[in-house]
This record gives C-alpha cells, sequence and structure tokens, in this order.
C-alpha cells in the first residue's frame, strides 16, 4: 500500500481505486464540452464592458460581417423565455439579455455563432455597445452601495445567532481581543471550462454542460424555456473540478438553447477563461469585526462576531457563517450580526465551504490572539472551551471528537517541540513558525433517489442522477452496492450525472455521500430482502433460515452457520434474471414534501444546526509549519497535518484526497487567490489563471491526513458525515497563526503575501 | 506570446490576425511535404484554410484548417480527440500539454500549421493496444494523482516529458518542473509519488 491508500481504521471502508480512474487517464472519461457532435455550430459571448448604466446601442454590422457567422442573440431575442430567478438552482435574478440594464462588469450583451470556433471569437470581439454609463459602487468602501441586515433575506439565513447578555460578559471580562479581519473576493476556477451545448430533437432539449445539480437545472431550464421538464435532459458524467462554480445555473444555459433553436443546429458554447469570472458566480469579500472576552482562567466569556458580505444590487445572497461560530465554542455569551451589502457586482455564489471558510478564518485568528494574550497554549486554549452542549441551542452534538483530531495531529505533528516564543523557531536564514486550528463543517444529507438492479451473474448497475465533480462518489456508491450485495467492484457499473436518471440533490453542502449512500443502500436492501425470502423459503436452497440472519457474499447468500447457496441457484430458484429495486430515501425530519420536492429538482437539506435532537458537524484540526526567508520574506508552507472525524469514511483512499485537495485549498486562500478590483469601474482586473494565483505543485510539500476514527449513528443511515468542504477550513487561520509564531506579524486580513511581511 | 502582455480588449486571436499569421505560415513554406502549400502564391489571410497533414498518435491526418485554429482545437473539434483538454487556452494551466517529436508542449500555443509533418502525441497515443497503460498512466492510478481528471491528460503527457527530460531526479525537481500544470482539486503530492513510481519503473525498464 502506498500513501494514497491509508489503511482503513474503525469505522472506515477499503481504498478502493476509483470506478472511473481507467477512463480518467486515458482521456476517454467524456467531459459535457467532448461530446461530438455532428453540425456543431460555436457560441462566443460578448460582454458589457460598464458595471452600471443601460446599453442604448448594440452594433454587431461588423460582427455579422465575418465569414461564418450564423446568428447573434441579444436584445428581444429570449423575449419569449421568462426570466431567470435567483435561488436554490438559478444562480441570479439576472436575465442579461431580458432587459439592457447593466448590473455588473462582464454581464453577457449578445452571443455570437458561428460555423467555427475562430469566426465566432473574431465576430464576438466585433460586437460593440453604446452605453448610458453610470458611476459603480464596486465594494464595501465605495460610496453608492446599500447595506442591509441579511438576517431573513435569504431562506438560507434566518436569524442572527445569539445567547446570553454579550454586552455584560463583555464589560466584565478580564482579557479581551477585538480585531477586524478580511476575505477578499475569489474565484474558483477550476481547470475545466464553463460551456454549454444544445441540442433540440423536436421539442426535446438535450443540454451537455458541466453541473452539480441535473435535476434541478432540467426543471429551471424548462421553467425559463417554457417546456415541459420532461422534454429537458442535462447530461453531466464527468466533471472538471466544480467547487460549487456549476452547483447554480446561470443565464448562459438558456441563451445557448435560444440560439440552437434559432439556428436549427447543435450550438456549443466554452466560455473563456476571462468572461468566466463576470458571468459565473464567485466568493464575495467579506469583513468581520471579533470580539472575545475571556477570564484568566481561559474560559471564554464573551464572544462576538460581527460581519459584513457583498453581493450585488438585485439578489441577498448571504452565507452567514456565524451559524458555525456561534456553536465552535463553550462561549458564556454570544452575539452575531450579518450585513448585506449590495454592490454593482454579478451575484456570488457558492465555493468551497461557503460560510466556514471567511468565518472560521477569523474566529480562529481571533483564538490564537486570544491564547496569547492569555499566554495559554492555542490547543489547551481550545480544550478548555470544548463544549457539552453547542451554546445557542443548547443542543447536544450528534458527535463531536474535535479532541481527538487535536490529540491526533498535535503529536504527528510535533507539536511539543514548538517554542511559544515569537521568532524563536529558526533554521539558518528561515524563520519558523507553527500554527494550528479548527475545522468545522456541518453534516447534511438531502432527499435522493437510486436505482439498483442485481442480475444472476452477480452484474451490478447503480444509476443515481448526482455528479462525480472529482469526490469520488461514483466510486463510493459502487462500493456501497458492493458491499450490500456481495459482489466484487469488478461487477459494479454506475451511471451518475444525467438527469433522465432516478432524482439526487445538487451535489453541494457536502451532502453527496450521505445522501447517495443511503438511497442506494435502501435499494440493495430491498433486493436482499427479495433474496433472501427467496432463498429462505420453502424447498429453497437454505429452506428454514430466518432472514435475518441471512448475509450477501462473494456472489452467494450466507447464513451465521455457514451455509450457503450461490446467487444464481436463488435466481434460479426465483426464475428471474434480475432484480431491480428503485429506492428514495429523506433524511429524518424531513418535510412530507420533501420527496415531491425531489422531482421538481429542489433540495431539502436536513442536518447541520437545523435538527430538533441534536446539531451535526464534522470536526477537524489542522497544524501548518511556516518557513520566512529573513532577507526576502518569502513564505513557504514545508508541512501540514490534518486529523479529521467525520463519522464513517466510505473510502480511505478519496477521503484522503479530498482533504488533501482542501488543505491545499488552505494555503491558496492564505497565500494566493485574491481577486482584484479596479474600484472604479467595479472591474475585476486579474481574470485568467497567470495573473489569479492558486497553488502550483512547487508551492506544495509535506501534507498528512489522519483520518480519526468516529462512529454516528444519527447523521443518516450510511453513518456518514460530509468531508469534501472540511478540509479548507480553518487552514488559514493555522498560517496566519504561523506566520505571527514566526514573525510577531499578525495579519489579519487575506492574502498573506510578502509586502505584508516587509519592515 | 503571453496574452498578458496584449491591452484588453483585443482577443488573442485577434492579435493573431493582426500579426501573426504570416509567421504562422512559415512552417508550410519551409515544409518538405510541398503539397501542403496553399495553391495561391498571395499570402495567406488569416481566414484561409491551409492544408496540413500530421501525425498523430502514429496515425496520418490531413486536414483543412483555418490557419487560426490552434493544435489543440484541430486535435478537439477536427480530429476528435478530446482527450487532451482546454483550461485556458492561453498556455498558463498545462491542461492541453501533448508532445511533439517527444518533446511537451502546450497545444493552445501552438498553430496547428505550424506542425506540418510532426509527430504528435495525445493522451489517447499512450495506452497501447493490449490495454496496458503507460507506466505514468498506471502510477497516477496507484497514487490516486486525480480527482476530477480534468487536467490530468496534460499531467500525464506532462509528467512523460519530465522524465525524459531528466528532470524528474528528486522530488523537488519534479515538483518544480510540473508546476506549469495546475490541478485545482490539489492531487500535488500525489502526481508527485505517482511521477517518482513511474520514473523508477521507466528506468528499470
Amino acid at each position: 500500500m502506498n500513501q494514497a491508500a491509508p489503511a482503513p481504521r474503525e469505522n472506515q471502508g477499503d481504498p478502493v481505486v476509483r470506478i472511473d480512474a481507467r477512463l480518467k487517464v486515458t482521456g476517454q472519461a467524456g467531459y459535457p464540452a467532448d461530446i461530438v457532435t455532428a453540425n456543431v455550430a460555436y457560441g462566443a459571448l460578448a460582454t458589457s464592458s460598464i458595471a452600471r448604466g443601460k446599453v442604448s446601442e448594440l452594433h454587431t454590422k461588423d460582427a455579422n460581417a465575418v465569414p461564418g457567422v450564423l446568428d447573434i442573440v441579444t436584445y428581444g431575442d429570449l423575449d419569449k423565455t421568462d426570466m431567470p430567478k435567483f435561488g436554490n438552482t438559478g444562480a441570479s435574478s439576472i436575465g442579461p439579455l431580458h432587459d439592457k440594464t447593466v448590473f455588473h462588469d462582464g454581464q453577457i450583451i449578445a452571443l455570437v455563432v458561428a460555423e467555427t470556433f475562430e469566426a465566432a471569437e473574431e465576430a464576438a470581439m466585433l460586437v460593440r455597445a453604446d452605453y448610458e454609463d453610470e458611476r459603480p459602487s464596486a465594494s464595501f468602501d465605495s460610496k453608492g452601495v446599500k447595506m442591509e441586515p441579511a438576517a431573513g433575506k435569504s431562506p438560507m439565513f434566518k436569524e442572527d445567532a445569539k445567547a446570553g447578555d454579550f454586552d455584560a460578559a463583555w464589560a466584565d471580562a478580564t482579557v479581551k481581543i477585538d480585531e477586524k479581519y478580511s476575505t477578499p473576493t475569489q474565484h474558483h476556477n477550476p481547470i475545466e471550462l464553463f460551456s454549454t451545448t444544445a441540442i433540440w430533437q423536436g421539442d426535446q432539449l438535450t443540454i451537455h454542460e458541466p453541473s452539480q445539480n441535473v435535476t434541478g437545472w432540467k426543471v429551471e431550464l424548462a421553467r425559463q424555456l417554457k417546456l415541459d421538464p420532461a422534454n429537458v435532459r442535462i447530461v453531466s458524467p464527468y466533471i472538471g473540478g466544480a467547487f460549487g462554480s456549476k452547483g447554480p445555473m446561470t443565464a448562459r444555459t438558456a441563451i445557448v438553447a435560444v440560439a440552437a433553436r434559432r439556428i436549427g443546429r447543435p450550438v456549443r458554447c466554452v466560455v473563456n477563461r476571462m468572461q468566466a469570472f463576470g458571468t459565473q458566480t464567485y466568493r464575495a469579500e467579506t469583513r468581520h469585526r471579533i470580539r472575545m472576552g475571556a477570564g484568566k482562567d481561559g474560559r471564554i466569556t464573551a464572544f462576538g462576531h460581527e460581519a459584513w458580505e457583498v453581493t450585488s444590487r438585485p439578489d441577498p445572497y448571504v452565507v452567514g457563517g456565524t451559524s458555525a461560530t456561534a456553536r465552535m465554542y463553550d462561549y458564556g455569551s454570544v452575539l452575531t450580526h450579518v450585513s448585506l451589502v449590495h454592490a454593482d457586482r454579478n451575484t456570488p455564489g457558492y465555493m468551497r465551504s461557503p460560510p466556514e471558510t471567511p468565518y472560521v478564518y477569523a474566529l480562529e485568528n481571533a483564538m490564537d490572539e486570544m491564547a496569547v494574550a492569555l499566554g495559554m497554549d492555542p490547543v489547551e486554549f481550545r480544550r478548555i472551551n470544548e463544549p457539552e452542549k453547542e451554546p445557542i441551542g443548547g443542543k447536544p452534538f450528534s458527535s463531536r471528537s474535535l479532541i481527538k483530531c487535536y490529540d491526533q495531529a498535535s503529536e504527528a505533528f510535533g507539536w511539543s517541540k514548538r517554542d511559544p516564543r515569537v521568532g524563536s523557531m529558526r533554521d539558518g536564514d528561515w524563520l519558523v513558525g507553527m500554527g494550528c486550528a479548527t475545522a468545522i463543517y456541518p453534516t447534511a444529507a438531502a432527499p435522493c433517489a437510486a436505482r439498483v438492479r442485481l442480475t444472476a451473474d452477480g452484474e451490478v448497475r447503480v444509476q443515481c442522477g448526482s455528479h462525480e465533480i472529482g469526490t469520488g462518489v461514483r466510486t463510493i456508491a459502487g462500493q456501497m452496492a458492493a458491499e450490500r450485495l456481495g459482489v466484487g467492484m469488478d461487477k459494479i457499473s454506475v451511471e451518475m450525472g444525467d438527469s433522465a436518471l432516478p432524482p439526487a440533490p445538487v451535489s453541494g453542502g457536502s451532502i453527496s455521500t450521505a445522501s447517495v449512500c443511503s438511497a442506494v443502500m435502501k435499494a440493495c436492501d430491498a433486493i436482499r430482502e427479495k433474496l433472501f425470502a427467496a432463498a429462505a423459503g420453502k424447498g429453497a436452497p437454505l429452506a428454514g433460515s430466518a432472514n435475518a440472519k441471512l448475509d450477501l457474499k462473494d456472489e452467494e447468500v450466507v447464513t451465521e452457520t455457514g451455509k450457503s447457496a450461490k446467487l444464481a441457484d436463488v435466481f434460479k430458484a426465483m426464475q428471474v434474471g434480475a432484480i431491480e429495486e428503485y429506492a428514495e430515501f429523506a433524511p429524518k425530519g424531513s418535510s412530507p414534501e420533501a420527496l415531491r420536492k425531489l422531482y421538481a429538482g429542489q433540495s431539502e437539506f436536513h442536518g447541520g444546526e437545523n435538527d430538533e435532537d441534536s446539531v451535526k458537524y464534522a470536526f477537524g484540526a489542522e497544524f501548518v509549519e511556516v518557513r520566512i526567508n529573513s532577507y526576502t520574506r518569502e513564505i513557504r508552507v514545508p508541512r501540514m497535518v490534518g486529523a479529521f472525524a467525520a463519522g464513517r469514511i466510505m473510502n480511505t483512499r478519496t477521503a484522503r484526497s479530498q482533504l488533501i485537495g482542501g488543505m491545499i485549498w488552505g494555503i491558496g486562500q492564505a497565500l494566493h487567490e485574491a481577486t482584484e478590483i479596479d474600484q472604479r469601474h467595479a472591474r475585476y482586473v486579474n481574470r485568467d489563471l497567470q495573473d489569479y494565483l492558486v497553488p502550483v505543485n512547487a508551492d506544495i510539500k509535506q501534507v498528512d491526513v489522519i483520518l480519526v476514527p468516529e462512529i454516528d449513528h444519527q447523521v443518516n443511515p450510511a453513518g456518514v458525515k460530509g468531508l469534501g468542504e472540511l478540509g479548507n477550513v480553518g487552514t488559514a487561520a493555522a498560517v496566519a497563526s504561523a506566520v505571527y509564531h514566526a514573525t510577531g506579524k499578525r495579519i489579519r486580513d487575506l492574502p498573506i503575501r510578502i509586502d505584508d511581511l516587509i519592515g | 506570446m503571453s496574452d498578458a502582455k496584449i491591452s484588453s480588449g483585443l482577443s488573442r486571436r485577434m492579435f493573431m490576425t493582426a500579426s501573426v499569421s504570416a509567421a504562422a505560415v512559415m512552417p508550410l513554406v519551409n515544409s518538405p511535404t510541398r503539397a501542403a502549400q496553399p495553391a495561391s502564391a498571395k499570402p495567406a489571410e488569416p481566414r484561409d484554410l491551409s492544408a496540413v497533414s500530421m501525425r498523430i498518435n502514429k496515425q496520418t491526418y490531413n486536414l483543412a484548417l483555418d490557419n487560426r485554429t490552434s493544435l489543440l482545437d484541430a486535435l478537439r473539434d477536427h480530429v476528435g480527440l478530446t482527450g487532451t483538454k482546454k483550461g485556458c487556452d492561453h498556455g498558463q494551466c498545462g491542461a492541453c500539454t501533448v508532445l511533439i517529436d517527444g518533446k511537451r508542449v502546450l497545444s493552445c500555443l501552438s498553430f496547428a500549421v505550424m506542425n506540418q509533418g510532426r509527430e504528435i502525441t495525445t493522451v489517447e497515443g499512450l495506452a497501447s493496444a493490449d490495454g496496458d497503460l503507460h507506466p505514468v498512466q498506471q502510477a497516477f492510478v496507484d497514487h490516486d494523482a486525480f480527482q476530477c481528471g480534468y487536467c490530468t491528460p496534460g499531467q500525464i503527457m506532462s509528467a512523460i516529458g519530465c522524465i525524459n527530460e531528466g528532470h524528474a531526479g528528486s522530488e523537488d525537481d519534479i515538483r518544480e518542473y510540473m508546476s506549469g500544470n495546475l490541478c485545482r482539486c490539489a492531487a500535488y503530492p500525489n502526481i508527485v509519488a505517482a511521477i517518482v513510481q513511474a520514473r523508477d519503473e521507466t528506468r528499470r525498464a
């Protein structure tokens, strides 16, 4: 076994190789823009060069004159369609071609369709607009922004969390921290470009587009185009990285579909990297003020978290991470408040751990500052404030292994060798710093359906309209079926990423493994029931055995006492060739409409802080070593250790890979990523992969993951907590703490760059 | 040519139509296979089609392509080999890496017409007909050196180039010489481990 395949510990599944690994290393995995389509025409977008105002006139003559141009879709051409909606499925309420109002820079003003990609791009550059432009408001400090309380503006964020008498506790606190933190604008930048391919056959529309929500998109696109959802199909079997960016459907999908209908040919539009910054969603910049009061004993008596988030003019997108920070430790009192700041920007959207990444960054930084103020070890400080129950609703945690995570990670990291004095650890020209932070992510699940078929030959086909965005969910769903049906992985095929399959929820919020596995398990268990009843029936191979005592292993029905019957013989006795079961899973506490809503493309999440019985979270502890060159201030991260407890681990290989990826995302957040904004024009400046910095191979050295065993039967039938978004929560704060330890400089605004450490 | 140096509002392709097209057809003029030359004596217009012949995965392809067509788009849209991926079209991400005459090249920054007579290898050309994976492909499977898999063809082609160049001597070398290939899922530690394994196997072979 190599490092990529950790030996499973208690309640952890085998490091099975990805079911689609061979396809991915041979170039045979078909991503949506790879689908070979006959007679396809190419689309290219033209986008606005102002951020606020109106298009007074659009000039398309020059563009139309380019040889090979077939059509230019622009204002008026979408009038027979309905406006996009902002919400669960739709990225924004802005319908760029429905209305000549410009809400943000880089808003779509036309789609050019041509015989070739080259002609489409050339012509799109020749589309020009005259504008009645107004001075835009770019961000927090711009004149003309509108600020409002976030609570109640979005169904995702109903109220500001509070507990106890913060003001009194704050006034009485012996040791106080009152600091401001900020996180920058970030774009997901998956390496796969955004694309839409629209193919009409009569009234039937097929869309090939990378999507984290094929069922939701089917219903939403049908609404916009006034079609029967049964006539719309979204196909997205492989997705080249998503991180949230392919969850909400943008306005482009309907525009490309309209273009294809107009010219009577399939149209493919691959959005270039630069235009994606304005036409897709992103993580908006945030600001935080944290007030923390503690006694000399290290117990936190007062926690105040105020935050501000940027959104677009029309849409109240809010992440509201105070719901997690307010429940993290055993605070004596809590006061939180989140504000939304509407600016002339495209609507933000969810990006890997949307609330936790910015909010926990602020909290964990403050935790380190408070530990320093108390003269206390940062790990010990967290241990002292470990809660019995969450402080807001007084509910227990379904399970909470944070201290175990700290113990195992700190030992592996060698935390005891850290000299706490600032600037005390040095290796030649390099200043060494060590820091740590907590990772937290809510555990949720949503209704999900799956179909499983088992044949007499032991072949298993699993069908579920979930999405393989790189998480390994296709493999894990197959593993679940292989385990429940007692066959090898070589007998398993798994179909995903198609709205024609049984519906699954949006692949967001780290819910996929829990939701999909629970549905697949239910379908498999129904097959088991049938097989066992047949195997134990009168005159059957295992006649007289009790159903409950049977199991499936190695393509046999086996009894506790060691008797067995071949699967083929049981099928023979049943006189069938295959058993197929369709199962629907709904999490405990689901509304009576939850399953109906699943088919309507709406994902009803359950879990996190919203359940009656307990709050459900996965936890982790991350330790980081930084080295800062004493002359150049170059910052390196030679090693990181993260320990995570997330209930049942289905596959230690894919779990480790996701957590490593998350931790490296955390390095990116700490040191690299920021979308720069031209404040005069409300325009993104560094709109490509050369200037939008992400970690490259040379930025990363040793990254170790410890999968801490944890059993939690409360979360869902599969016992799984999601971990796709857990890994990058807290990392940036651990880096910031390590930078402080090395240099004595407390950098509260991300990313931390060389220039922050000079002087 | 770096796109960052072109002022905004002028795309790479516009820039090419303005200034690079003459250079782009140069290899045709110098080409040993004279049949590939345009019939007319007048200089080719940017939008003209040019005949180009190249070997892709040991098979000859004769194509008529817009002079502005990148090798990447030729592979994907004209030859139907979609294993090679487009991640930026600007030479910044490495997803489109292929081997040209054995050397790793970003196919988005190479005009198809510049590759007259060249030998192109894409990810589809690596696995042998009997189904055995190339040692680098197998190592990527063994070490879970990808998640979404989108950058993987480029990583694999680049890794082959990196090993062939002798730049896989140490893990630090591998990190440095693989840093032109972005992996947003951040499988970097696994990619390094995979290349070490493949390097050792290649040396033994």
